[in-house]
This record gives C-alpha cells, sequence and structure tokens, in this order.
C-alpha cells in the first residue's frame, strides 16, 4: 500500500495531471472575478450560483482550500520524486566505470582514431596531460589492449534537475511564509493630516501600526499632453512625535520604514475645496479671491450678496464650474461659472439666448471668471510586509541557476586508448554522454584536432 | 508621420518581401530564392534596428526620452525584431533556410498589425509612473525574446507536422526538401528550452516590477495568471520529454499548444477583467 501511494506521488502523471488542474483553475480564476478586484459584477450571476461559487471559494480562488491543496500536492509530488530519483543521480555521479572494458572501442567508427608517428612510451604521457587539461578526474590503467585513460566532464549535470527542483519548493515556502507572516493594508491620508491606523486588505479589518505616517504633501505632474507624469506624496514617519524618517514617495520607488514597504498606489481630492473667482467690472483688473462652498461676500456698489452655493469639478462634462447666487435688495438670481465658458460659448451658439444660467455676465455690469478649483489631495498609500520576498528571490536565483545545469550541461565520459600498431602509435577515442549528443561531438572533435596538432 | 513609423513601417513590406522569397524557396525547391531571401531579411533587421534606434532619439527629442518598449505598438515591433533576429542566428548555426518560410511571416504579420491596425496607437507617448521602471525593459526584453523562441518552435512543429503528410512516393517536392524528422524534432526542443528560460526570467523580471510598483509581487492578475499558465504547459511538454521520452508529433503539437497560450497571454488578456492591462 505503501508502495503504491509512494509511487503515485512520484509519479510524473500526477505533476502533468497538477500542472493540467491548476492550469485550468487558473484560467477560471481569470474569468470568474475574484473578491478583491471590487467584484461587483457576478451579481448577475444569480443567487443561487453565486452560493454555489461561494461555497466552492471560486471568487477568491488563489486563497481556496482547494488550489492550496492542489500546490501542496505539487510539492509533495516533487519532494517524493526527488528523493526517490536522487540515490541514481548519486551513483551516476560517482561510478567509476572499470577501465578494462573494450566495449567502448567497439565499432568505433575511422575518424575517432588517430596513428601518431612514434612509440606509445613517448606518447602515452603528453595525451595524460592533454586530457587533464580538459577533463577532471583521469584515470589510468595498462591493459592488455593498450592503455586506457578515462575522464569525465559535467559531473554535475545530474544535479540540475534537484536545483531546479529545490528552487521551486524554495519559491512555494516564501509564497507561503509570505501569505502567513505578512500583511497588506491599504489607507488613505489627507494632506497634512496623519495616521497609524490601516485597512487591513485580505485578511479584513483595522491594523495598528507603531508608528505615525503624516501626508505632507501630495502633488501630481503632467506632461504636455496631459498625462499624468509623477505622482508624488511628501511623507514623513514619526515615533513618539519624532520625525525619524522624512521622504518623496513615488510609483516605483517604495519607502520601507519598520520592515513595512510604503507604495504610492492612489490619491484623490477632499470634496469641497475653494474656487478661485476673479470678478471684473468693465474692462478693469478684476479682484480675485479664494473662497468655499456656502460661503459668501459683498459688492457694495450694488448692495450685492454673493454666495457659492456649489462647486463641480466636473458639471455636465463640461469641466470646473461654481453656482453661484446673487441677492440685492431688488432681485435674486442664480447662474453658473464655467472655467472653460470660452470653449462652451464657440461650441454652442447661442448659448447665453438658451441658457442665460450659464451667462457669467448675468450680473450686469460684472463678469465672474472662474480661474480653477483648488482642492486638497488626500494620497491612497499600499502597505506591504512580506518576510518571504527574500526566500523567493533566492528561489528564482537558483531555478535560472538550475536551467544552466541541466540545460547547458552535460556528463561527458571520455576513454582514450593508445596501443601501439604498427611501431606507430595509435590513439582511440570513445565517448558518451548523458544528453546532448552535438555537444558531445564537437567535444570530442576537439579533442582529435588537439591529440592532432600537439602530437602530430 | 514621424519618421521613424515610416521606416518602421517600410521594414513591414520588406519582411513581406521575405518571407515570400522564403515561401517560393520551399514551394518551388529552387535554392536561388533562398540567399535573396536571407538577404532581404537581414536587410530589414538592419533598417528595423535603425527605426528603433531613430524612436529612441525622437522620445528624447521631444522631451520624453525611453527606450521603445512601452506600449502595444513599440512591443509588436520588438516581437517582429526578437523573431527575426532569432531567427536569422538559428539559420546561420544550422545553415538551413527551410525554418524561414515558416517564421518570417510571424515577423511579417506583427509588423502589419502594428503598422496598420487601426486600433494600434504608433505615437510615441510618455510614460505613466508605473512604466518609469528598468525592471520593465528587462521585462519586456526577456519576455519577448522568449515569446520569439516560442513563435520559432511554433514554426518547426508546423513544419514537422507538414513532413508527416509526406508519403514514400507520392509526395510533393517540397515536402522532400523540408529536413529530416529527428533534426526537425531536436530543434524544437531546441527552441522551447531557450523560450522557456527567457519566460522564466520574463516572469521573474515581472515580479521584480510589481514588486517595486505595486507592492506585491504577484497578484494573480490575468496577465500574470496566463503567463504561469503557459508557463505550466511548456513545463508539462519539457518533463513528457525528459521523462516519458514523448518526441516527433506529440511535441509539434504541444509546441502549436504552447504558442496559443503564448499568443493568449499577450493578446487575449485584454479582453479579460484586469488590474493592470498595460496597453
Ligand atoms: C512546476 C513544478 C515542477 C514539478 C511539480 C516537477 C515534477 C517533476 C517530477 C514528478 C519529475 C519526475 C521524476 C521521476 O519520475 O523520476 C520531474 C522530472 C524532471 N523535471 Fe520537473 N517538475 C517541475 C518543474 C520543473 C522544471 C521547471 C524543470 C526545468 C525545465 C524541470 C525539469 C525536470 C527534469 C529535467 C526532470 C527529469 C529528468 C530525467 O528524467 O532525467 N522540472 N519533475
Amino acid at each position: 500500500m505503501k508502495k503504491i501511494i509512494l509511487s503515485f506521488l512520484s509519479s510524473l502523471k500526477l505533476t502533468i495531471t497538477l500542472l493540467i488542474i491548476i492550469a485550468v483553475a487558473s484560467i477560471l480564476g481569470t474569468i470568474i472575478p475574484q473578491q478583491y478586484e471590487g467584484g461587483e459584477s457576478f451579481r448577475h450571476l444569480g443567487p443561487g450560483l453565486v452560493k454555489a461559487f461561494n461555497s466552492l471559494q471560486l471568487f477568491d480562488m488563489y486563497h481556496s482550500v482547494w488550489f492550496i491543496i492542489l500546490m501542496g500536492l505539487l510539492s509533495l509530488n516533487l519532494i517524493v520524486c526527488s528523493l526517490n530519483r536522487f540515490p541514481t543521480s548519486w551513483k551516476l555521479f560517482r561510478k567509476k566505470p572499470s577501465l578494462d572494458r573494450s566495449k567502448p572501442f567497439e565499432n568505433l567508427s575511422p575518424d575517432r582514431i588517430l596513428v601518431i608517428e612514434g612509440n606509445p612510451h613517448e606518447v602515452i604521457g603528453r595525451v595524460q596531460n592533454l586530457l587533464q587539461k580538459r577533463c577532471k578526474r583521469v584515470r589510468k590503467k595498462d591493459t592488455a589492449n593498450g592503455t586506457v585513460f578515462f575522464g569525465e566532464k559535467g559531473t554535475y549535470s545530474h544535479f540540475g534537475v534537484y536545483v531546479i527542483h529545490l528552487s521551486i519548493l524554495i519559491i512555494i515556502a516564501g509564497a507561503i511564509m509570505g501569505s502567513l507572516l505578512g500583511f497588506n493594508a491599504f489607507v488613505n491620508i489627507a494632506e497634512g493630516e496623519s495616521t497609524s491606523t490601516v485597512h487591513l486588505g485580505r485578511q479584513k479589518g483595522i491594523k495598528k501600526l507603531d508608528f505615525t505616517v503624516r501626508c505632507d504633501k501630495f502633488s501630481i505632474a503632467y506632461y504636455d499632453n496631459g498625462m499624468p507624469k509623477e505622482y508624488r506624496s511628501n511623507l514623513s514617519f514619526l515615533k513618539n512625535n519624532n520625525v525619524i524618517l522624512q521622504g518623496p514617495l513615488l510609483v516605483n520607488h517604495p519607502i520601507t520604514f519598520n520592515g513595512i514597504r510604503f507604495y504610492q498606489a492612489s490619491y484623490g481630492s477632499i470634496p469641497g475645496g475653494q474656487a478661485n473667482i476673479t470678478v471684473k467690472k468693465g474692462n478693469d483688473e478684476g479682484t480675485t479671491i479664494k473662497i468655499k462652498q456656502k460661503d459668501s461676500f459683498f459688492l457694495k456698489e450694488k448692495d450685492a450678496k454673493v454666495k457659492i452655493l456649489r462647486i463641480e469639478k466636473n458639471l455636465m462634462s463640461m469641466g470646473p464650474a461654481v453656482l453661484i447666487s446673487i441677492q440685492t435688495p431688488e432681485s435674486n438670481m442664480r447662474f453658473w461659472v464655467f472655467k472653460n465658458i470660452e470653449k462652451i460659448r464657440d461650441s454652442i451658439p447661442g448659448l447665453f439666448k438658451k441658457v442665460p444660467k450659464f451667462n457669467p455676465g448675468l450680473f450686469k455690469p460684472y463678469y465672474f471668471k472662474l480661474n480653477r478649483i483648488e482642492s486638497k489631495y488626500y494620497t491612497g498609500l499600499q502597505l506591504s510586509h512580506d518576510p518571504g520576498v527574500s526566500i523567493v528571490a533566492i528561489g528564482s536565483y537558483f531555478i535560472i541557476t538550475g536551467f544552466f545545469i541541466t540545460f547547458f550541461s552535460s556528463h561527458k565520459r571520455l576513454w582514450v586508448r593508445v596501443d601501439e600498431k604498427e611501431g606507430k602509435s595509435r590513439i582511440s577515442v570513445a565517448t558518451t554522454s548523458n544528453k546532448d549528443p552535438v555537444g558531445l561531438k564537437r567535444e570530442t572533435e576537439h579533442l582529435l584536432s588537439h591529440f592532432k596538432n600537439e602530437l602530430g | 508621420m514621424i519618421i521613424n513609423t515610416t521606416i518602421l513601417s517600410w521594414v513591414t513590406f520588406i519582411y513581406f518581401g521575405s518571407a515570400i522569397f522564403y515561401i517560393f524557396r520551399t514551394v518551388t525547391g529552387k535554392e536561388f530564392f533562398g540567399p535573396l531571401a536571407s538577404f532581404i531579411a537581414l536587410a530589414g533587421l538592419i533598417a528595423q534596428t535603425f527605426g528603433l534606434i531613430l524612436r529612441w532619439f525622437e522620445s528624447y527629442k521631444m522631451g520624453i526620452g525611453h527606450a521603445p518598449l512601452s506600449n502595444l505598438y513599440e512591443s509588436l515591433i520588438f516581437f517582429a525584431w526578437t523573431i527575426v533576429l532569432l531567427y536569422l542566428i538559428v539559420e546561420w548555426r544550422i545553415k538551413s533556410r527551410n525554418l524561414g518560410a515558416f517564421v518570417i511571416p510571424f515577423a511579417f504579420l506583427s509588423m502589419a498589425f502594428a503598422s496598420f491596425s487601426p486600433n494600434v496607437n504608433s505615437r510615441i507617448q510618455p510614460l505613466i509612473p508605473a512604466l518609469q521602471s528598468n525592471w520593465l525593459i528587462s521585462h519586456v526584453i526577456t519576455c519577448f525574446f522568449g515569446y520569439a523562441a516560442f513563435t520559432i518552435a511554433c514554426g518547426l512543429g508546423f513544419m514537422y507536422l507538414l513532413k508527416g503528410l509526406e508519403k514514400e512516393q507520392s509526395s510533393r517536392p517540397f515536402l522532400r526538401f523540408l529536413p529530416g524528422r529527428e533534426v526537425l524534432d531536436e530543434l524544437t526542443y531546441h527552441s522551447i528550452v531557450i523560450g522557456f528560460i527567457f519566460l522564466t526570467l520574463g516572469i521573474i523580471t515581472g515580479s521584480v516590477w510589481a514588486y517595486s510598483a505595486w507592492g506585491s509581487y504577484w497578484s494573480w492578475d490575468p496577465k500574470e495568471t496566463w503567463s504561469l499558465v503557459t508557463w505550466f504547459i511548456y513545463a508539462a511538454m519539457l518533463h513528457s520529454r525528459f521523462v516519458s521520452g514523448w518526441r516527433g508529433k506529440r511535441m509539434a503539437i504541444m509546441s502549436l499548444i504552447g504558442f496559443a497560450s503564448v499568443l493568449f497571454t499577450y493578446f487575449g488578456v485584454n479582453y479579460l477583467p484586469g488590474l493592470h492591462s498595460y496597453f
């Protein structure tokens, strides 16, 4: 029974099956919206289906019990298989073939045989030297059929597979460590404010930090064409009201404090804000004021009270606008002042006739101009603490090393026999390799041409 | 139109010419077309390299300098560039032009899609903050070398299956002209190994980038997930070869399946809901 389980666990069939199942599941996960994507979009599935999906944890598939079990099986498969195979590889690594055998030299093609002037006794030493330059562990034996040398290269190539498989296990271990001991969180901080509590991401709930983060300023820079160029939060990190660290946080340039990495994730503006307005009379320079929603000021000449009723960032897709009300002893009026009024007027001929409420000069002889809406930003920070990262990085490094060992090295064995033939020395070269026949051929030809050049 | 896009759209026609000559050569069996096809491909590659460098310069002149690897247009152009470069290296190494008819058309298609699809914007755009990263550059380069190697494997797979149609005598001349099955099989395997190594590097550099930009090296977004699926497919393929000794037709079919997954990772993912579809 134990044997059956072990051979099942170490079988390649299991590997392939698991790889396919995980692949299919992962694909499903890219089609079914996952919870953390803010997934409102699965409402249309109907309550029954949603319930079924929920109990299968399909909305948080990559963290579901069954997905973790699949990954666990894959790891177990890897471990058992590697333990099973290792003794074989070790034997191949240590194996010392007997030099008495003449089998390697049977059916040797003629181009693997060199005949060289001179007695074998004179040649043998130099053959050994040349071979030692190219190979490790050269052994020599005088046999009945001549002197036989054996050397090998790339014995370590048997272990490439283990390096790869071990790296995968290391990566999985690092990922598990990160999800058990690490956390993800986010927090929004308005300019000038500070906080020491953050919202946890997947785990949900609130986390208290043992330090305080303050957002001193948030700013955006734009390219000429209006695309964002830089999001920058100037942050201060405080402990006991002392600033310990201060610095700009940019996308792609996280800040680490107390083992927690801070990322620039999003931003927004606080509702309200201030309108920057110029009131002109005729052709004068006008006066510019900054005013908040619901605040008002007086135009003395007319005894008029001007009140800002609403401030809109983008009214009816026509850009920033403020709604102004004007009260005088004689009348009451309301109208909108758009920032882009020239453009709007040009694109809709006769606008002020049709919609007098859009005329910024409605209250004669004054003319209102909205310069901009000044708002206060908040910065959206993403926090992450992941103790598994360095382990994953080590695994990634080793997997590439393992690839090079596995794919670009091979265990080559070289047999060289020197014997006498008609008063000359005959050198026969036989080679084998566990893979890479092309590389083996090249190696053999190199060795032969070496012999030819140095001994001939 | 800026000069670099003009040059690059001309390169599309050059690759078209090269592909046509490679195909002529394979169908008619006349070696005469071969050197011509190779020469045109090489000329195209040189012109394209020049176009890419020029585009790089132009972006600096616009004050938004960055390597030309940042949007769909630039990635398609780079894809074609890696395909032709890798192909010419292979041609030179194996001293055979048979593969050209099956690979260069992909380079042409990628260029044509970039240059003539109305959905692909060829303007040089500035980099949004998330894309301002050197890891992005290494990520794109490694991924596309991987994709190019898989493209070559796919061409070889096609060739293998075509070769499989060959009957003893009745076969058309061009099938006999193709290299033997073992050679094809070996080449497919080597291409897939190269592709697999680059894909792995691509996933690793992509994770490093995600780690510095989004705070998590892996967040199961569709692009990441599909690249992992592709990785699994090729891993399964390599294992069935290593351990069960699968060869030939099965490998050829697997190389087509793998390539379909590559294409989906590259294009299809944009039709799925996701966090960061980059283009
Ligand atoms: C995804 C995770 C992986 C799993 C679960 C896995 C699992 C396995 C299993 C079960 C075997 C068979 C052992 C036996 O039957 O003796 C095997 C063999 C092998 N694996 Fe993996 N493997 C994985 C990734 C890789 C990767 C990425 C590579 C490199 C491309 C690789 C290269 C090999 C090689 C070369 C062999 C067998 C070599 C031989 O038979 O001489 N494996 N693997």
